[in-house]
């Protein structure tokens, strides 16, 4: 029997039981699970004995007020997400840009698929070291790791969305009479927006993995990587565990944006699912 | 052969010959002769695979021919123009445009004025009864209805000829007599030279002037029929005997066109 899919309201529903479920075992398992939790011989070394391991939703919450009042935690989301938002948006443009060129021309696809091949097969992680010795340590080096990582992405997306444009509809806007400009803006442009969109949703992810990765790297003050590094070091779980839901919650909300984008974007497809 | 009293000639096709290259090369056209009068309306009729769309395309310049020439009021088609309205087999109407959107369509390629071209679409859409749509995705339309949005969009910048491509190929039996009525109804009203490919031959009858048959591929015109059925044609016409003396007539043509393309000593073909 074929399934049905769910009203919206059911399945934010299950979403949040699901979540509250995993909430509240946490809850439970940090009051009674510390003492339960194996000792390891580097707390020793370290001589790091009260650790808090499974933080409890009290030091969470005392860590979360420290955090927000001394502005480490504002502080360091504006500036992580201002790189992400300069890195997608020059890296977006250019990817754009570039995969409809490569899609509209293959002598252009050609020239350029040796590059795009390459960059895409390298983890962008590992050009760090090489964008830092050229661009310097600080921001230049890691939007433009960003940028390189979002542009990758988007040009596939936009060279098969212009590429694959159906014949038919190429033809009957040429019988009606439209030239290329017109062509490209209200059929080809139209055409290829829905696979622009799933690839700017796909790059988004990524540029926040890129980000905080290159933050613990090169980790200065203020930032969210940072915060994670420093928490490491320390360690202290309260401030992990803190960074990563922030992390989590920002790629999140990202996500929902630009859904909400693809979906106001493309209300003339028909949904299938 | 003309029906007597055509005026002039538009489209025609002399000698055309068409080789689709490839592994195995295909030979889709070869001898064809049609010509097509003014205001005429003239359905080319055949066998899947004839070349029937091949011949169109040519029509609509989109092709060229592989040998003899396709000819527009005397002069070789070089490209495709809005004065020769193509509706394609397959649907095209533009999904990310409204009805309204996709009607204006040539207009807006013409750089038409926004009023100007809301009066046409707003006549075209009332013409098909559609004016609650105007405003909505295609997605909300039947695949009928959708394929006559296509044909109105062409009928919009008014164009002399109407080139249509099996347009009610993929509906059911129903919806595609609805839609016959509803093109002859629109051509009653607007008289265009017309070129209607179909495999139909009850639709090739209830629709044109004169039906042309393919021969099997490779394609070429093996007879010609007037049609000289009353205009305007109803549910009557469908059922006289004309009508069926003419279908019969029709049929044979047809058989004797498959016969006369079964396989051959010689693949080379004198006219």
């Amino acid at each position: 029997m074929m399934q049905m899919s769910p009203a919206p309201w059911t399945r934010l529903r299950r979403a949040l039981v699901a979540i509250g479920a995993l909430a509240v075992l946490y809850g439970i398992a940090a009051q009674i699970g510390q003492k339960w939790l194996p000792h390891r011989i580097w707390m020793d070394v370290h001589y790091i004995d009260d650790v808090e391991l499974l933080p409890t939703y009290r030091s969470l919450g005392e860590e979360l007020v420290f955090l927000l009042q001394s502005g480490i935690l504002p502080s360091s989301i504006a500036v992580s997400t201002g790189r992400i938002l300069i890195g997608f948006f020059l890296g977006a443009c250019a990817g754009i840009l570039l995969g409809m060129a490569t899609g509209r021309s293959r002598r252009i696809e050609d020239l350029a698929e040796p590059w795009v091949t390459f960059l895409r097969f390298t983890p962008a992680l590992a050009l760090l070291p090489l964008y830092v010795v050229w661009f310097g340590y600080g921001e230049p080096s890691k939007v433009l790791l960003i940028a390189t990582n979002v542009a990758v992405v988007t040009l596939l997306g936009a060279h098969q969305g212009v590429r694959g444009v159906p014949r038919v509809y190429l033809d009957a806007a040429a019988s009606l009479g439209a030239d290329d400009r017109l062509a490209f803006k209200k059929i080809v442009l139209p055409a290829a927006l829905p696979q622009i969109f799933a690839s700017l949703r796909i790059a988004l992810g990524l540029a926040w993995v890129t980000i905080v990765v290159a933050e613990l790297i090169d980790a200065k003050m203020p930032s969210l990587g940072y915060l994670l590094a420093l928490a490491g070091a320390y360690p202290r779980v309260p401030t992990m565990v803190i960074g990563i839901a922030t992390v989590g919650l920002l790629v999140l909300a990202f996500d929902l944006l630009a859904l909400f984008l693809h979906a106001r974007a493309t209300r003339w497809m028909k949904r299938t699912a | 052969m003309m029906p007597a009293g055509s005026p002039r000639v538009r489209l025609e096709a002399v000698d055309v010959g068409y080789t689709y290259s490839g592994q195995t090369p295909t030979r889709a056209l070869e001898g064809l002769n049609l010509s097509v009068g003014d205001r005429e309306f003239v359905a080319l009729l055949g066998p899947v695979g004839c070349g029937k769309t091949t011949l169109l395309r040519m029509f609509a310049g989109f092709l060229s021919p592989t040998q003899g020439s396709v000819l527009c009021d005397g002069a070789r088609i070089d490209g495709p123009s809005s004065d020769k309205g193509y509706v394609l087999q397959e649907n095209a109407i533009f999904p990310w445009m409204t009805v309204r959107e996709n009607v204006e369509f040539g207009l807006l390629a013409k750089g038409v004025e926004p009023a100007s071209r809301r009066a046409v679409s707003d006549e075209l859409i009332r013409l098909l009864g559609l004016a609650a749509f105007a405003e909505a995705y295609p997605k909300e339309l039947s695949s009928g209805m959708s394929k006559m949005v296509e044909v109105v969009r062409v009928l919009a910048t008014d164009p002399s000829i109407l080139l249509l491509d099996e347009p009610f190929g993929a509906l059911d039996a129903q919806t595609r007599a609805m839609m016959q009525d509803e093109l002859a109804r629109l051509w009653e009203q607007r008289r265009k030279t017309v070129v209607f490919v179909t495999h139909d031959a009850d639709e090739a009858i209830y629709l044109a002037d004169r039906i042309a048959v393919l021969s099997p591929r490779p394609g070429r015109v093996t007879a010609n029929f007037p049609v000289e059925l009353p205009r305007p044609r109803s549910l009557e016409t469908r059922f006289s005997a004309a009508f069926s003396a003419l279908k019969r007539q029709v049929w044979e043509a047809i058989g004797q066109s498959v016969a006369s393309n079964a396989p051959k000593p010689s693949p080379s073909s004198s006219h």
